[in-house]
């Protein structure tokens, strides 16, 4: 029987990855936008194993939105990263020093 | 669902502020560029008049339409004056600074528009998920417009950074609000308290859950020690939108904080207080004693917003017993205080020459007399100096700290102030008995002369006579 | 039973799995592939916790635009593979360690809060007469309706985003405005004007070869 729990602790699993891809990446921006969106994935599976336990398609629908929202968010996050290779002809982590602080 | 006369004056100024932006969107492709004054004063002109639509539509009781999505109270449509007032005095201290920067195009006025519609689409959340998606449209168009000075190096870092770090943000806070999802049943927030009153601590899930959406806020208001992004973001994005950022932002993120926080676990918010004590420790601490290092302007600016969140969280630490009207004034106030004096050091930047440093500000009483007059309110506001606004905020909060039995915090968040003062009134000293080392150009032009000093002395007059704002405030709170 | 536990289990392990690769794969390539990976895994599972519409629109739209703008970002970016992945292994026992803890705490939480409850197969959201995405459609536009609206600006404004931020106009490149082309008038391109004529008019058989005045 897969209860809830297994979905939760999964989801729990790929938000740890996520994070941690966050916090130990230093080479590569790109990796950070993909770590993001390994935690937006834990999220999705979040809300749809409360949606099937709860028998609500409240959950479904908000993961409606978020894969509308991420969709947004990575060709915002993107533009904005070419923009950035653009001046700086790299994307590595470190080389995001020029503003000290 | 329903949609009738009643809902659609609720939303009344949502719609203004979204149909003139998709509209702009088209008029703007037919102007020519020396045109481009026509929709910049369309935007201002939307945002003034779905303020006075806010404020006029004001509804008696609180309550929620359209399927529990938007929630219509008094709160709302405070805040949302303020948002919609911060963000059109952003527009007019940055008109000129925008046309040197090359970012005085028809776009960065409907994105203006965007993140205003996503920051009252905030102060009117009802459910979980207009929570989320209001947030999500202010933050992308904030993002954007930071890299639309798009040659600047720092601008596109601060961009880079400020994506980052806010997405990350986002995803921690929507972690969070699935679990609560998950622990309460619904995405309502009315049934959320319902079931936080029931179940309260016992709940696992629930718990949890605030604590990722605090987490998650957190972030968003820059509160140590998740505030690594404020310096740099601040620094870096061009002054125009450095003036959102700090003001009509941090006042969006609140909204959240007391939709979410208050209005959906309120019945938790005793557990909160130990946490948020220590918060409004760290953030004291590290904004006013880093500040003191700063020799940036933008920056050391800054650092005081964290050190101000700082002061917010000892009012909202205090709030469960003592009312959420001190962290309510103290925020209106900080938008007042904030906007106005980001919007000078906008102003005062010029083409070869931008003012980035303290040493820039010396000399100005001699230069610029008005202009340094203002700035000395701004500074001591900021300070907490009477007779201004600022001081006024700080005596209310300490005030509620007191009545809560956080003495302590009182007195930390007193000496604070005290060693905060320090570098506001290291300006002061720069403006009124250095020599003036540089000429800054004019600063703005005459609307926007006139706007940051009605909105500066506004500033002072409200710390005179505080009335009519803690008369406001308790207006707002009357309810929560 | 057994089968669906087994296969949870197998799109689980897949998907964790993908995931690590995600972020220590070396070339970033790899990367955006293994998370193309943890996407259909992912899709998987939602197909098992009932949730059909969201299993494929994660496949079409997440896969299938998303992941593969990224390659393509990825691609037109210049990026120099030499200096990457120098650092990782410093912070990698202290990251393990954090993230060890918080699944640990997680976990402990979450399968005390969430047991009980049955996860996966009959799709019974859907009932057995409206599907899912005939459900889900339903209260999109009727109970969500605020919600979708303003999803439809967040995707306006990242439209408005990438235009407004990467496009430039060369200001060398000449380019045809055809609508203008069209609007030309004959009175802006062609004038006629009248001149009296110079010197004799020209005649043939003298073989003269250089122009004496005429119509100009």
């Amino acid at each position: 029987m897969i209860s809830l729990g297994h979905y939760l602790v999964l989801g729990a699993i790929l938000f740890a990855i996520g994070v941690m891809g966050i916090f130990l990446n230093r080479k590569n921006v790109i990796t950070l936008l993909m770590a993001i969106e390994l935690i937006l994935l834990a999220v999705n599976l979040n809300f749809v194993a409360f949606s099937q336990h709860l028998d609500s398609l409240a959950g479904q629908v908000f993961v409606f939105f978020i894969l509308t929202v991420a969709a947004a968010e990575a060709a915002v996050g993107l533009a904005i990263l070419v923009l950035f290779f653009r001046n700086r002809r790299s994307i590595d982590v470190d080389d995001i020093n020029y503003l000290k602080g | 669902m329903t949609f009738g006369t009643p809902e659609m004056l609720a939303v009344l100024p949502e719609l203004v502020v979204m149909g003139m932006a998709l509209g702009l969107l088209v008029l703007d492709l037919y102007l020519r560029p020396d045109q481009r004054g026509i929709t910049f004063a369309l935007a201002v002109a939307t945002l003034a008049v779905a303020a006075v639509l806010a404020a006029v539509l004001v509804p008696g009781e609180a309550r929620t339409l359209l399927n529990g999505q938007f929630l219509h109270d008094r709160l709302g449509a405070v805040l949302k004056v303020f948002l919609l007032g911060g963000t059109a005095l952003a527009l007019i201290y940055g008109r000129r600074p925008l046309q040197r920067l090359a970012m005085y195009r028809g776009e960065l006025f409907i994105l203006m528009l965007l993140a205003s519609a996503g920051m009252m689409l905030m102060a009117s959340a009802g459910t979980l998920l207009m929570a989320y998606l209001g947030l999500e449209l202010m933050s992308l168009s904030l993002y954007t417009m930071i890299a639309m000075d798009r040659d600047s190096i720092p601008a596109t870092e601060g961009a880079v950074k400020y994506f980052l770090l806010g997405s990350l943000a986002s995803g921690i806070l929507l972690y969070g609000l699935s679990l609560v999802f998950g622990a309460s049943g619904s995405l309502a927030l009315d049934e959320i308290a319902a079931h936080a009153a029931r179940a309260g601590v016992s709940d696992p899930l629930l718990v949890l859950g605030g604590v990722f959406v605090a987490i998650g806020l957190a972030f968003k208001l820059g509160a140590v020690p998740f505030h690594m992004w404020i310096p740099d973001v601040y620094h870096g994005s061009p002054s125009p939108v450095t003036v959102v950022l700090a003001s009509t932002s941090k006042l969006a993120a609140f909204a959240l904080l007391m939709r979410l926080l208050v209005g959906g676990l309120g019945p938790m918010a005793e557990q909160w207080q130990v946490i948020a004590g220590a918060l409004a420790v760290l953030s004291l601490v590290v904004g006013n004693v880093v500040a003191i290092a700063q020799t940036a302007i933008k920056r050391m600016l800054a650092y005081s917003a964290i050190a101000h969140v700082g002061f917010l969280l000892i009012g909202l630490a205090s709030a469960p017993t003592s009312g959420y009207m001190a962290p309510v004034l103290y925020m209106l106030l900080y938008t007042l205080m904030g906007a106005a004096a980001f919007g000078i050091v906008s102003m005062l930047d010029r083409d070869e020459a931008p003012a980035r440093t303290i040493d820039d500000f010396a000399g100005l009483s001699r230069t610029h007399p008005w202009t340094a007059f203002l700035m000395l309110i701004l500074m001591f506001a900021l300070a907490g100096v009477p007779p201004t606004g600022g001081f006024m905020a700080k005596l209310y909060v300490f005030q509620a700290a007191v009545e809560a039995d956080l003495v302590w915090l009182a007195v930390f968040g007193v000496l604070m102030a005290v060693i905060g003062a320090f570098y506001y009134l290291r300006v002061v000293k720069a403006m009124y008995f250095d020599p003036p080392e540089r000429t800054l150009g004019p600063v703005g032009d005459r609307v926007a002369q006139g706007a940051v000093s009605v909105n500066a002395l506004a500033v002072l007059g409200l710390g005179i006579l505080p009335g009519p704002l803690v008369e406001l405030s308790l207006f707002a709170v009357a309810g929560i | 039973m057994a089968v669906t536990q087994a296969i949870f289990y197998l799109f689980a392990t897949v998907l964790v799995v993908a995931a690590l690769m995600v972020i220590t794969a070396r070339n970033p390539v790899h990367s955006v592939l293994f998370l193309v990976l943890s996407f259909v895994n992912g899709a998987g599972l939602f197909l098992l916790a009932g949730a059909e519409f969201l299993a494929f629109t994660l496949i079409l739209v997440y896969v299938g635009a998303v992941m593969v703008l990224f390659l393509f970002v990825l691609m037109m970016l210049d990026i120099n593979l030499q200096r990457m992945r120098e650092g990782f292994l410093n912070y990698l026992p202290l990251g393990a360690v954090i993230a060890f803890v918080l699944v640990v705490e997680m976990g402990a939480m979450l399968a005390a809060g969430g047991s009980g409850a049955v996860v996966g197969g009959d799709g019974a959201l859907g009932g057995t007469e409206a599907g899912n995405t005939t459900l889900l459609g339903r209260v999109l536009y009727d109970t969500y309706l605020l919600p979708f609206e303003v999803a439809a600006l967040v995707l306006l404004v990242a439209l408005v985003a990438a235009i407004a931020l990467t496009l430039r106009h060369r200001p060398d490149v000449k380019k045809q405005d055809p609508g203008q082309q069209v609007r030309v008038r004959r009175e802006d391109r062609v004038r006629l004007v009248d001149m009296p004529t110079e010197g004799a008019p020209y005649a043939p058989d003298t073989g003269a070869t250089g122009s004496k005045g005429g119509e100009g």
